[in-house]
């Protein structure tokens, strides 16, 4: 329980970054069940959620969770209560960039990959792993 | 009949054959597509955070550039189509943004301009397209595959329904061929998690291809060029994983439409599939 509300402005941030009021969630995980990455997510996106709600903002910062989300809106399109999660997703991994913490190390993307794969394949990447 | 057209940069470089193949088939149908003058890149991938304007300044210019030409602007890329429509949502809605953005770049963009993806311009000239087409596609099975960017968010697309579109397939019956509508045909191909986790990709490709073998797909068409590189490239490494994976030749919409209008092969573009269509097209006398 140490981690809860320790930063009260963590949620204030998230929820200015991503336009979505956190506390409309109430948990039903359609999102969850509906994702097409949910399995490869070590924390999947109801339970980011969540941390979120409780401002566990050392949880919502470890977790690899949002880099899984490949923003196909799945889930803002089933969501009950209308919560866009993939704007609740791009604000943590946006924290993470902003901070410079990125995931993509573009020297250590695949040569074969590099010559093969569309421009706005490396592109949309760079843009959501990389700052 | 003159339309302005965007094509993107992946029109221009990888995803060529969406290029020439739509290009010519429109001009089968006595519309040429317009290139804009001077255009660039959308920014790709449209950024979710509210509190970054950067992302709008390419979509601001491009539309602003396309009111300056007649009519609507025709965009057959899904991802361009999805990020331009999304910018404009937010012009229209928040004028606020629109206000700073004109201001900072010098434009006088109104909004007001409308993007069209030619989906919705075959749809709205059905007996236009009906009366040019030439082959007969007379029982070839086309998976439709949708992907996510034509689609969501439906407020802002406003493009079909969200979970059961119909649009795709209605395209394929008016070319004569059968439509196969599978239930994963809106689910996300991976996208660029290819890049930093292909695993995740090479599986929901999977399971899409799976899917709509499944449903009786012999081929797949789509019009998103990120969609056609994970379901086409992607095979060969499925095939590695899954050793009873049937490939199947994914296709742009646009490559279909061409062959039955019967515009000559070098529009096709085929030659660039990793997954060759050579043996579907011969089996079907399309070549």
């Amino acid at each position: 329980m140490d981690n809860i509300n320790k930063d009260k402005y963590f949620v204030e941030k998230i929820e200015t970054m991503s336009n979505q009021k956190i506390a409309d969630c109430y948990q039903c995980g359609r999102c969850t069940a509906g994702c097409p990455f949910a399995e490869f997510m070590d924390e999947p996106p109801n339970r980011i959620i969540r941390f979120i709600q409780l401002g566990m903002k050392e949880d919502v910062m470890k977790t690899q969770g949002p880099w899984f989300c490949a923003a196909c809106l799945v889930c803002q399109s089933r969501c009950p209560r209308g919560v866009d999660i993939p704007r609740l997703m791009e604000a943590v991994r946006t924290i993470h960039l902003r901070a410079k913490e990125q995931i993509l190390d573009v020297d250590k993307i695949d040569k074969e990959l590099l010559l093969d794969a569309h421009p706005l394949v490396l592109m949309s990447a760079l843009y959501k792993y990389s700052y | 009949m003159k339309i302005p057209y965007y094509p993107g940069c992946d029109l221009y470089t990888k995803a060529k054959p969406l290029n020439t193949s739509i290009q010519a088939s429109f001009k089968a149908l006595d519309v040429e597509l317009k290139e804009m003058a001077n255009w660039y890149c959308c920014g790709t991938t449209f950024t979710l955070a509210r509190d970054n304007r950067m992302s709008l300044i390419a979509p601001l210019r491009i539309l602003a550039k396309a009111q300056k030409e007649n009519g609507s602007v025709i965009v057959p890329c899904s991802i361009c189509y999805n990020t331009l429509k999304r910018a404009n949502f937010i012009f229209q809605e928040d004028a606020e943004t629109l206000k700073i953005l004109n201001e900072h770049l010098s434009e006088n963009y109104d909004c007001r301009e409308k993007i069209v993806h030619p989906f919705e311009f075959l749809r709205d000239n059905k007996e236009l397209l009906k009366s040019r087409l030439k082959k007969n596609l007379k029982d070839i099975k086309l998976g439709c595959y949708y992907g996510c960017y034509l689609l969501r968010p439906q407020k802002e697309m406003q493009f079909d329904d969200p979970e059961s579109p119909t649009i795709i397939e209605e395209f394929v019956s008016l070319l004569g061929a059968t439509p196969v509508g599978f239930p994963l045909k809106v689910e996300c191909c991976g996208s660029f998690l290819i890049v930093n986790s292909p695993d995740a990709a090479i599986d929901a490709s999977y399971r899409i291809l799976k899917n709509a073998r499944g449903e009786g797909a012999e081929a797949m068409i789509t019009s998103c060029p990120l969609c056609h590189y994970n379901l086409d490239t992607l095979q060969k490494r499925i095939a590695f994983k899954h050793p009873n994976f049937k490939s199947m030749p994914i296709f742009y919409f646009s490559q279909i439409l061409a062959i039955a209008l019967d515009i000559p092969p070098e529009y096709w573009g085929l030659e660039q599939n990793k997954i060759s269509p050579a043996d579907f097209l011969k089996e079907h006398n399309l070549t």
